[in-house]
């Protein structure tokens, strides 16, 4: 019914349109109630209740009944049967693959350790074959996978999937993913910078839930930021935006993998953090340092809760530019929690200018270490119309 | 047999080479040890650390002494010279169950477990919990489901015979294995080799957390991308001498896959091995 062209403005197309919002919204969030469902399409319970009951019928939606706050909902979710999609998420030190269902739903998941200055060949070979052998582990096929979202950390061109930053990431420089991977697995693959996508998950299902501007922060390894701009992730010219990393704050400081000098990374990236810590504790991985930190080692402490103000003082000043409801921070770093996150809010706080909207918020990822290949898995989502392969109109925009 | 079991702490003299660090001694020390079979000299003159919470890879070609130097820190080889300690007190390990009883534990690379029997049924082979007369499967179950949860492992359940398992959880069993003693040093002897990617990854999740745990693992690997994503520290080994140790974070893979083939010294601080010249294509 939705092949012939309804009227405009006809009750017909209004209703397309409706059941298009719907599908879309289940598809953004994963799952959601039918109540919440309202909320976000803005339209009436009666309408939602009548056009999932009849999607759930034509087999797109699917609805398990469910209790919020002591009443009881309908939970709606997006039928298993469409498929599956592959998240993948590059990281300095890490490779993660996940595959999830339609319905943001995480059926497989594994992480490998990397060396130092993986190389783009051997790791995107890695991830095609993991991909493989965890949709064959769940008795599945490549022909099922939908599509393929790929996070790394470097800036990405979106519209071209190319990494468009030079010298960030030895190996990857120039680097098309979408068409090696492509090309490896026959499936569409889309990609972003994993601070970006860890900002679509966060946003979507995590911390950020809700709000329409937000910051979100990795610190890893290295350092990233993604801005979600009046409910958008915004990319800038070659999806270099965001990179936090490589502002400057020492004057003539130590020299960056970027080329620049005294960038924010020279002062809290992982390399930064454990050579000030080498001469009394010798080799320390960023997981050590945590866990020190965490245990009540001082000088571990004193490295994180410094990383904290820097960041803060660093984050002061994008807030001075897109003044965000809220400050998300992730990446293994935050691991540390209040030890890296009070000091980050206090130099914030001290340097964000006041306003009647009160102190921005500062609070850490939901999604810890899976956030980015959430992100990656909803870029995959996204990219892929579930729409198109059923019986719904899709809204053009 | 009486092994030799070391104080938990030296108390008399210090460590020879006091550290500048804080850093506690070695848990695991090797010193000029040389094992000859016949002609074949394995292992020539081969010091060696391990600290706890450590990852020390050793890399090598074939017949570069990895196999003879995991014989000696398992106590299967008794070496002709030079000496073992354990967190600075020399030991006897005069055969794998004292080396055990010390606190080493090797993963060897057939893992030694048996098909048919089930997950708790290998764990606890030959040192079975009793309660009187009959075997307590209750508390051995539980034990099982502690040590594969202490690694994260996946294994689908305890009760299915260890044959229905993929490489990497049937990895997971016998490193479950190991830990049973609680050891301090972990010997993992080739554990991705013959491994899927995925399961090669399990692997190397199970490796970081041992360390974590605060074990010092040796990885015997011929795979330099896993070695260079967990270890600490590189040691390589040439014609059974030791032929450079590198500090995992700051090694350049050309420099370790140089001191494996020989084509330059290249050697670090820390390691003694004196090694005469062998130019570029000098092979015997």
């Amino acid at each position: 019914m939705a092949k012939d062209r309804a009227t405009p403005g006809s009750q017909t197309s209004l209703r397309e349109a409706n059941r298009a919002r719907i599908v879309s919204a289940v598809q953004q969030r994963g799952s959601i109630t039918q109540v919440e469902l309202s909320g976000v399409t803005g339209l009436s319970p009666a309408t939602i209740s009548n056009i999932v009951k009849e999607l759930a019928l034509a087999g797109v939606l699917r609805t398990t009944p469910t209790s919020r706050s002591g009443r009881r909902a309908l939970q709606v979710t997006l039928a298993r049967t469409v498929g599956l999609v592959a998240g993948v998420h590059f990281a300095d030190r890490s490779l993660r693959v996940a595959l999830a269902d339609v319905s943001h739903h995480v059926v497989a998941e594994q992480r490998l350790p990397l060396p130092r200055e993986h190389r783009a060949d051997d790791g995107l070979d890695r991830a095609a074959l993991m991909i493989e052998e965890m949709v064959d582990a769940l008795d599945s096929t490549l022909a099922e996978v939908l599509a393929v979202g790929v996070g790394l950390p470097a800036p990405v061109d979106v519209r071209t999937g190319q990494v468009s930053a030079v010298g960030l990431m030895r190996g990857w420089d120039g680097v098309v993913v979408p068409e090696v991977l492509g090309r490896r697995l026959g499936l569409p693959v889309h990609t972003d910078n994993d601070a970006n996508l860890g900002t679509l998950a966060e946003a979507r299902l995590g911390a950020a839930r809700g709000a329409r501007n937000a910051v979100y922060v990795r610190v890893a390894h290295g350092v990233g930021a993604g801005l979600l701009l009046d409910g958008r992730v915004f990319h800038g010219r070659s999806g270099a935006a965001g990179e936090l990393g490589h502002v400057p704050v020492v004057d003539d400081g130590l020299e960056c993998r970027c080329g620049g000098r005294g960038c924010l990374e020279t002062v809290v990236g992982a390399p930064a953090l454990l050579a000030r810590l080498r001469p009394t504790h010798g080799h320390l991985t960023l997981r050590d340092v945590v866990t020190r930190a965490l245990d009540g080692d001082e000088a571990c402490r004193e490295v994180v809760t410094d990383a904290g103000t820097h960041l803060g003082v660093a984050i002061a000043a994008v807030c001075a530019i897109v003044d965000p409801e809220l400050v998300v921070v992730g990446g293994e770093l935050a691991h540390a929690g209040a030890l890296l996150l009070r000091p980050l809010d206090v130099a914030l706080a001290a340097r964000v200018m006041t306003s009647t909207a009160g102190p921005v918020a500062v609070t850490a990822s939901a999604l810890g270490d899976q956030a980015e290949v959430r992100g990656a898995l909803a870029l995959a989502l996204d990219a892929y119309q579930v729409g198109s392969a059923m019986p719904v109109g899709v809204v053009r925009s | 047999m009486n092994p030799h079991v070391p104080s938990p702490r030296p108390t008399g003299p210090a460590p020879r080479t006091a550290p500048v660090s804080a850093r506690p001694p070695a848990v695991l020390s090797l010193r000029g040890v040389s094992q000859s079979f016949g002609a074949v000299r394995a292992l020539v003159d081969v010091d060696l650390d391990v600290h706890a919470r450590e990852v020390v890879a050793v890399v090598g070609d074939n017949g570069a002494g990895k196999s003879t130097l995991v014989g000696v820190m398992s106590g299967v080889t008794v070496p002709d010279s030079g000496e073992v300690m354990l967190e600075g007190v020399p030991v006897q390990l005069g055969s794998p169950a004292v080396a055990r009883q010390l606190g080493i534990a090797t993963v060897f690379q057939d893992l030694a477990l048996c098909a048919d029997l089930d997950v708790v049924e290998n764990l606890f082979l030959g040192h079975e919990v009793r309660r009187g007369p009959v075997l307590d499967e209750i508390a051995m179950e539980r034990e099982a489901w502690r040590l594969l949860a202490q690694l994260a492992a996946r294994v689908p359940s305890v009760r299915v015979p260890v044959a229905t398992l993929s490489g990497g959880q049937r990895q997971a069993v016998a490193i479950a294995r190991a830990l049973l003693g609680e050891p301090r040093v972990v010997i993992l002897d080739e554990p991705t080799a013959a491994l899927g990617v995925t399961q090669t990854a399990e692997v190397l999740n199970l490796v970081e957390r041992l360390r974590d745990r605060g074990h010092g693992v040796v990885l015997v690997s011929h795979n330099m991308a896993d070695v260079q994503a967990v270890a600490d520290r590189v040691v390589v080994l040439r014609r059974g001498r030791l032929n450079g140790d590198f500090d995992a974070d700051t090694a350049r893979y050309e420099d370790i896959i140089a001191a494996i083939t020989g084509a330059s010294p290249a050697l670090s601080g820390g390691s003694r091995a004196a090694q005469p010249r062998h130019p570029r294509g000098e092979t015997s």
